[in-house]
């Protein structure tokens, strides 16, 4: 699937947050003993999450040279050098507290301001610099509402509410030259608006700049005040740089700048350039003026890392001549696809080193399906391997985001989820590179939809949304008219349903015993109805991560444990039978291997006997195509 | 994580997660307070349900009907089923997103119980 890095992040990120934390915990432990056993279990987890993905900022020039590294180390969102060069707005997640809060960092000293502390949930967003570098705006939500506020940088003095939203994920994004306004945009499926607020008076009523059909992030005012900056997402999810007249009755734009973006766009502080970051992290530089009208030159590339898997960039100066960078914690990583055996045995390497999601196996275990992503557009697309050749079949190449995919039960077709134009559905594409995509279902508008399974027969899919597990026939020609049958609908989270191999049992997760942490369970399952029937049998004891998978015997069954004290990954497989009766033997283990790495429910083969991951190794030097540190001038 | 990161994920969090899109449904911009009886709980995945019967203007009884988070939104800030089931009969305060048909019906913002306990459901719902 091509795509850029970012929207994939995004759906790796919120897969994780519909999974949620995992605490520990046990039914039969009095309340107080289990409250102290699911908070030691989410310090356990946060531990991990900081250890895992901190990282301190970093400053390089445009040559490449690392000009400083300030702060500690921090699990850091956003970031915004102030004008004057001095200093930098940091939002700083609290991992225990689960918010995040804004901090001025001085960048000389290092020395830390704290200007705001949230409620536990809540959380601000959007840190912008007033012109002469003294105040700070931001959104934040204080007792459930939203808000744009003001606040001295040095801490000094109250913060000032200058606007009420309504509603809630604000974009506020800059504060133009002349200290008088701020702009901000509001997008959701129904498109994107920007907007600028007046700061004088004591009225702060928005002006609408524009409204359009495509959601749109980032205003940002030219030096001038005269133009905005902006991105708009398109219907694919792909990002672009645009710019507009904040007067649209002055006419003329939009006008595209860019040819895909994963950065908001920043004016240099004459006007005369626009900086941004492309998809393959390059800042890119385009030579624009705003006088007597907007004219701008194609993009060049100011700055090009040098690593063969680039860090984020995160800001860039307005003279174009420091960005601000968070590294990645471990440094730039590959993943190796490697086949183990049930003793966790290194079978065989499969293919080079790239960026992979996690592998699955081919019902006949020949192939593989993987998602690469291409390190210079940092989009992603379906791929299949040939495990005994290494040779791979590209299957998507379009930028719609796509998620949980998996193989038909015959192997002749993958099947995934994708969002388009802000709706979930199920589409499917021959696995062997050739005819195009056919859509198969079309979920309730909005929701979110994840595809777990492919009933025995192929007749029906298997999916989730909102901890419901549905089962939906294909039935008929028309994909539109098909309907989902609600299979499990608890006041849990029921999730990842798999039917085992005779059809008759639904191998699923829920946090039924205690919130966000999953067990294993199975349920019997009638696939003439799509229900589930009422006697549950419990698999794992000690959680579940994912990677559900049944024996094609249907006499095992296998899921990734928990682990609270390190990044291995737990293996996990327990001897089950269903005839005459379901009954489990108790989980073992059967290997572990060190990450943080990943598993999914293709991981293991049909019979059970070979598992595949996608292995951290070390990203070695660019490959010679790619250019180095780029030394271009300023336009 | 980069500024549109941030933004794509938290546009992702109130789109994705959410089992459908609240705002075609809902007016945030229409506030709607009610102090009334909860006389029902509905509590199950992908949203919860309650009914609460107001006392409107004129003196009659007005039943509304809420949408709330998940119930593990709930549970996980050690709020449960009991806790509004044995709220039955008592009165809360509801803050809500009025629904754009303008019927009797909302969308959580908070939700104050009889205890004085205050569940905010924002920024999820608002």
């Amino acid at each position: 699937m091509k795509n850029s890095g970012w929207v994939a992040s995004l759906f790796a990120a919120a897969v994780c947050l519909a999974q949620g934390p995992v605490p520990a915990g046990n039914e039969a432990k009095p309340a107080d003993e289990k409250a102290k056993a699911v908070s030691e279990a989410k310090a356990k987890q946060n531990a991990r999450r900081f250890e895992n993905s901190a990282t301190i900022i970093t400053f390089v020039d445009r040559y490449g040279k690392l000009t400083g590294r300030l702060g500690e180390r921090a699990l850091y969102d956003q970031t915004a050098l102030s004008p004057d060069g001095k200093r930098i707005a940091v939002i700083k997640e609290d991992l225990p507290n689960e918010s995040a809060d804004l901090f001025i960092l001085d960048v000389e000293t290092g020395a830390s301001t704290r200007l705001t502390t949230s409620a536990k949930t809540e959380f601000v967003m959007g840190p912008v610099w007033s012109p002469d570098s003294k105040r700070i705006a931001y959104t934040t939500i204080r007792s459930g509402q939203e808000g744009i506020y003001l606040r001295a940088a040095n801490g000094e003095g109250p913060e000032e509410q200058v606007y009420k939203n309504p509603g809630a994920f604000l974009n506020l994004s800059d504060w133009s030259a002349d200290g008088r306004f701020l702009a901000f945009a509001k997008s959701d499926l129904k498109g994107g608006n920007l907007y600028t607020l007046p700061l004088s008076g004591t009225e702060h009523n928005p002006a609408e700049v524009v409204h359009s059909e495509l959601r749109m992030f980032e205003p940002r005012f030219s030096p001038d005040g005269r133009y905005l900056s902006y991105i708009v997402l398109d219907q694919a999810n792909k990002a672009e740089v645009f710019v507009r007249p904040v007067d649209s009755a002055a006419g003329g734009g939009p006008w595209q700048i860019s040819d895909g973006a994963s950065s908001p766009a920043f004016w240099r502080r004459d006007g005369k350039a626009l900086f941004y970051v492309a998809r393959d992290q390059s800042v890119m530089s385009s030579e624009v003026s705003t006088s007597p009208a907007f004219t701008f030159k194609k993009p060049e590339v100011l700055y090009r890392q040098q690593s063969a898997v680039p860090d984020n960039i995160a800001y860039i100066s307005a003279d174009g001549d420091r960005f601000v960078v968070l590294p990645r914690p471990r440094g730039p990583q590959l993943q190796q696809i490697t086949i183990f055996n049930r003793e966790g045995q290194m079978v065989k390497k499969v293919g080079e080193p790239a960026r992979y999601s996690p592998p699955a196996f081919s019902p006949d275990a020949t192939r593989l399906l993987v998602t690469k992503m291409d390190l210079k557009t940092s989009q992603q697309d379906l791929w299949t391997i040939d495990i005994a050749t290494g040779k791979s079949t590209q299957i998507t190449k379009d930028t719609f985001p796509r998620i949980s995919a998996i193989w038909s039960r015959d192997g002749r077709h993958v099947l995934y989820s994708s969002m388009r134009n802000g709706d979930f559905g199920i589409y499917r594409i021959p696995s062997d590179g050739t005819g195009s995509e056919e859509f198969l279902f079309q979920y309730t508008p909005g929701a979110g939809l994840v595809l777990s399974d492919v009933s025995p027969d192929g007749k029906s899919l298997i999916c989730e949304s909102g901890g419901v597990i549905l089962t939906v026939p294909l039935t008929g020609s028309d994909a539109k008219a098909r309907t989902a049958i609600e299979t499990l609908r608890e006041e849990f989270d029921d999730s990842t349903g798999r039917v085992s191999p005779d059809g008759r049992f639904l191998l699923f997760r829920s946090d039924e015993k205690q919130a966000e942490r999953f067990e294993v369970y199975v349920r019997p399952f009638d696939p003439s109805t799509g229900k589930a029937g009422e006697q549950k049998w419990q698999i794992s004891k000690d959680g579940a991560a994912a990677m559900l998978h049944w024996r094609n015997d249907g006499k095992e069954v296998f899921f990734r444990g928990l682990d609270l004290d390190s990044n291995d990954l737990r293996v996990m497989a327990a001897e089950v039978s269903t005839s005459p009766a379901f009954h489990t033997d108790a989980p073992k283990m059967l290997f572990k291997l060190p990450g943080p790495l990943s598993g999914t429910l293709g991981s293991v083969t049909s019979d059970g006997q070979q598992f595949v991951f996608a292995i951290n190794v070390p990203a070695g030097k660019p490959d010679a195509n790619t250019p180095t540190a780029d030394s271009r001038h300023l336009p | 994580m980069n500024v549109l990161l941030a933004l794509a994920f938290a546009m992702f969090a109130t789109e994705g997660v959410a089992h459908h899109n609240m705002t075609a449904t809902f007016d945030f911009n229409d506030r709607v307070s009610l102090t009334g009886t909860l006389t029902k709980v509905d509590w199950r995945n992908p949203h919860t349900y309650m009914t609460v019967e107001v006392k409107g203007a004129n003196g009659a009884v007005e039943t509304w009907l809420i949408e709330g988070p998940a119930p593990s939104f709930f549970r996980i800030r050690d709020f449960g089923k009991a806790d509004f089931e044995g709220s039955i009969g008592k009165t809360v305060k509801v803050e809500l997103s009025r629904a754009r048909d303008k019927s009797r019906s909302g969308l959580i913002r908070t939700f104050e119980l009889p205890t004085g306990k205050v569940i905010s459901a924002c920024p999820q719902n608002c």
